[in-house]
């Protein structure tokens, strides 16, 4: 939790695997990087086993390069295709039991205010749709309501990947799966309008085929969730397995769903505008200059 | 034998988008090199493939293709690569990566 875990033991470093000496030497800890720069620097998340192609994948890969601190960060994850490659990263992950991720998250970001004060120690929740809205519903939408400071994000494929292709509560209304065979009868659960009743201070969506906006959007759930409240990310991440998209058409796919159904939106409360706008400089939130007041007798 | 992505250095120096770097779905795997492009006479590094990390999705094909319009990347069988980089021969400077390209068949048999 710290940079003194990202160094070597005195005496070692000749015996470390390559991938260790690039991490620790030329890995993006303690330095400011962005998605600009990848492919010349060593990445956190390491080689996995996620199927070649997979959506989910390049929104993970994304999503650790974006966090702003990745040595004061934790990632809680639980059952599902995902935390297959959050495991292979060079963070620490905790895994929950499935649907507990958010109380498991609730524990650890109050216990490491505790320990740490005003440090910052990121906690982020990544989970799949069915962690996030079936399983792990009820701990999820409490976590919102109680305003625990940690980010949530969905990886929303529409589907139990990992078990053969059950319908969840995020799977579109008529889609036919290998074990929903008659086509699903109701509709997609609006988890948006959920985590804004439930008081998030940031909720958004993104879609993968955007690499800076997915960059920005995490930078700013981290950040809003240090001090304000909940945030909510929800991910599109398809499936290509269970919805037969060929992998090399799997960000073709992205786009034509982005344009659709999955267009990308933000709120942003109010209180975190102005936490953003005064502690990170952010300019996107300062409101709009006046038009000049000369302007108006003119035309007029 | 199975299908790598193999980038045309030609191409990608020319033109330098790095949009293949930022869409692979694996870390590490499509890396950049300031020097590739550069020692051949070119304005710009190129992106190179770690074939050992890929997975041969060719995601990076229809990136390259559609997003970029720059039809630099195509996937080759493993075994006809004269060269390919592998994250053993990789270097990490400040800047990009500096790498040592070898033959393929002869890392396998490794």
């Amino acid at each position: 939790m710290s940079l003194d875990y990202v160094k070597f033991s005195g005496g070692f470093e000749k015996f470390m695997p390559k991938e260790y000496r690039d991490m620790v030497e030329h890995g993006p800890f303690g330095k400011k990087i962005s998605v600009s720069q990848m492919g010349s620097f060593k990445e956190i998340l390491e080689e996995h086993p996620m199927c070649a192609g997979c959506a989910m994948t390049l929104f993970i890969r994304l999503a650790i390069i974006a966090f702003p601190n990745p040595e004061d960060t934790i990632t809680v994850g639980t059952a599902g295709c995902g935390r297959l490659a959050i495991s292979q990263a060079a963070i620490p992950f905790v895994y929950g039991n499935y649907g507990d991720q958010n109380g498991v998250a609730s524990g650890l970001s109050r216990g490491l205010r505790l320990r740490f004060g005003d440090k910052p120690k990121d906690v982020v929740v990544i989970a799949g749709d069915g962690g996030t809205a079936d399983i792990g519903f009820q701990q999820v939408l409490h976590s919102w309501f109680r305003k625990e400071r940690f980010t949530t994000i969905m990886l929303d494929n529409e589907v139990y990947g990992n078990t053969g292709g059950q319908e969840s509560g995020m799977t579109n209304r008529g889609a036919v799966l290998k074990m929903a065979p008659l086509g699903k009868k109701f509709e997609k659960m609006d988890m948006l309008q959920m985590a804004k009743v439930a008081g998030c201070a940031y909720v958004a969506t993104v879609v993968p085929n955007n690499p800076r906006r997915v960059e920005s959007v995490i930078k700013k759930a981290v950040l809003i969730a240090r001090e304000v409240g909940s945030t909510y990310i929800q991910a599109y991440t398809s499936c290509n397995i269970e919805y037969a998209i060929p992998t090399d058409k799997v960000m073709e796919d992205a786009k034509t769903v982005e344009n659709d159904r999955y267009q990308f939106t933000e709120y942003v409360s109010e209180e975190a505008k102005q936490y953003l706008t005064e502690r990170y400089g952010y300019k996107d939130y300062l409101p709009k200059p006046a038009a000049p007041a000369a302007a108006i007798p003119n035309k007029a | 034998m199975y299908l790598v992505a193999d980038i045309n250095v030609e191409i990608c120096a020319a033109k330098s988008c790095k949009l293949c770097t930022q869409y692979c779905p694996e870390a590490n795997t499509i890396q950049y090199s300031e020097d590739m492009g550069k020692e051949k006479g070119f304005k710009y590094g190129s992106a190179y493939v770690a074939v050992d990390r890929c997975k041969g999705c060719a995601q990076c094909v229809w990136v390259c293709d559609n997003m970029a319009k720059n039809n630099a990347i195509k996937m080759i069988m493993i075994d006809q690569l004269p060269l390919a980089a592998v994250t053993d021969n990789i270097r990490y400077e400040e800047k990009s990566t500096v790498v040592a390209l070898s033959n393929p068949m002869i890392v396998i048999g490794n």
